[in-house]
């Protein structure tokens, strides 16, 4: 049976109140389409797992914290992008604490491969002073093993993932380019639902087994994302505007 | 007791630094050839434009990829080729991308030679703070991945200008800010000074900017500081 779906037959699965996690480093790799579907359905309520909010400058995820859809951030920073950073500021959208990335990344990866946790040993001393996370009731927890201090940090699970692939086949294989595997795999294991948007679809056995970034079994629906050379204008464009790229001559 | 000076005080070359141009000059000279290198975001990343001819170290980007090198052109730029900071870069011959736990787990467990961060403060015990400021009564912006860098990083270097807007010293005896890593730098440079940290903490001014003493230094320092027997000018690279 094959996976592909039209956008808004796999987007149904998202409603008020989810709790998604969104592939993507800084706004890299990020499921463009999906994000725009919730945008323009106004899906609010949302608690977001990200590795980082996004990119800035009125990018991808950037949008979601605009119109204060994001109810609770669960991430490593709130102010890559300026929209979620002023959300942040003027109390609408909630951090109760931030993690180091890469607790954030085994967090997930801990849901992801069926662990109750991790033991990580990033910021004890520091992530654990009394009043720097005043919202959280419970001090973070933590173990002491072979003389190590660890913080006991519990696995992240999510209702839904919205990851990006390069090309995926109706068996929901999917491949990645270069830099942007990222944890797109982990985050689609560690949720009920997971959906790939990708540049391309192509027949079972395009893809060498090889080259398999994310196993068919753990992948729900395969969406049509942007093409990639809709996607490559897309970034590019923003690049321009940011000041990340010279413009093109005319 | 002042620092000898290399390039004539008052010549072009240095009159023309600008305080990011001399912090980034000297981190470059911390850097030894084939090292696995991480570099923060601002000061920091200019560092690579001033490592010495023919050296050969390997990048490391936390979202997968050792062996980037220079951003590429307009045209150029692969939105599936990018750095931490969502920006295009271009992957060298020998580069290698691998999954992000991978990337985190390199850092963590010292497979990373040595990082150069960017900071708000630093202490005399080489405690770094550079995630965090209070903000509407908010701790703003975060960490990213700076913690897991001071964490397992084997050489933190800590660049940042010496005072801040305001005139205070940012080399701080009791950093008051929350940290990003406990007793985790190696070496802090700005724009005035060098100064290594003692394993067991306490601070030795090694280097100062060209013309600058050991009592300048002082006068605009917070932290404590002992005075290395070679104390001499920075290495600016500039000859």
């Amino acid at each position: 049976m094959s996976k592909v779906m039209q956008l808004d037959d796999a987007m149904r699965r998202v409603s008020r109140g989810s709790r998604l996690m969104i592939g993507e480093f800084v706004g890299a790799a990020e499921p463009i389409r999906c994000i725009e579907w919730l945008v323009e359905h106004e899906v609010g309520d949302l608690t977001l797992i990200a590795l980082t909010p996004g990119m800035t400058g009125g990018f991808g995820k950037g949008h979601l914290y605009a119109k204060g859809l994001v109810k609770e951030l669960i991430s490593s920073h709130v102010a890559t992008t300026t929209e979620s950073s002023d959300a942040y500021l003027a109390d609408k959208l909630m951090v109760r604490q931030f993690y180091p990335m890469g607790t954030v990344a085994e967090k997930v990866r801990a849901g992801a491969m069926g662990l109750g946790g991790v033991l990580v040993p990033v910021g004890i001393g520091i992530l654990d002073q009394p009043g720097l996370f005043p919202q959280l009731t419970e001090p973070k927890p933590k173990i002491t093993l072979n003389g190590k201090e660890y913080f006991v940090e519990e696995a992240l699970r999510a209702d839904v993932a919205l990851v990006k692939g390069w090309r995926a086949d109706p068996l929901g294989n999917v491949e990645f380019r270069y830099t942007s595997a990222q944890n797109q795999c982990d985050i689609a294991m560690a949720a009920d639902y997971a959906i790939v948007e990708v540049n391309e679809i192509v027949p079972v056995g395009t893809i060498p087994p090889d080259r398999v970034g994310i196993p068919g079994p753990f992948i729900d629906a395969v969406v049509q994302g942007q093409t990639l050379a809709e996607q490559q204008d897309h970034y590019r464009n923003h690049w321009i505007k940011l000041g990340r790229l010279a413009p093109v001559a005319a | 007791m002042d620092a000898k000076v290399s390039v004539r005080p008052g010549s072009p070359d240095l009159a023309r630094l600008s305080p990011r141009e001399i912090i980034a000059r000297r981190c470059a000279a911390e850097v030894k050839d084939g090292e696995v290198v991480n570099l923060g975001f601002g000061i920091p990343t200019l560092t690579s434009n001033y490592l010495p001819k023919g050296m050969s170290v390997i990048f490391h980007a936390e979202n997968g990829c050792f062996g980037f090198g220079a951003k590429p052109g307009t045209l150029d730029a692969d939105s599936d080729i990018t750095n931490a900071g969502c920006e295009p870069i271009t992957l060298l011959p020998g580069a290698c991308v691998m999954p992000l736990t991978t990337s985190f787990g390199a850092m963590r467990n010292g497979f990373i030679d040595i990082t150069v961060l960017g900071a708000l403060e630093v202490d005399q015990e080489g405690n770094l703070a550079n995630w965090a400021a209070k903000r509407n009564g908010h701790w703003w912006p975060g960490p990213g991945g700076a913690m897991d860098l001071c964490y397992g990083v084997k050489r933190v270097i800590a660049a940042l200008q010496h005072i801040d807007k305001a005139g205070d010293s940012k080399v701080k005896r009791r950093s008051t800010l929350p940290l990003t890593g406990t007793r985790c730098i190696k070496v802090i440079v700005t724009d005035k000074a060098v100064f290594d940290v003692k394993p067991q903490g306490g601070l030795i001014l090694r280097e100062a900017f060209p013309g600058l003493g050991v009592e300048d230094i002082r006068a605009i320092t917070e932290a404590e500081f002992e005075v290395a027997p070679d104390f001499g000018p920075m290495k600016l690279g500039l000859n």
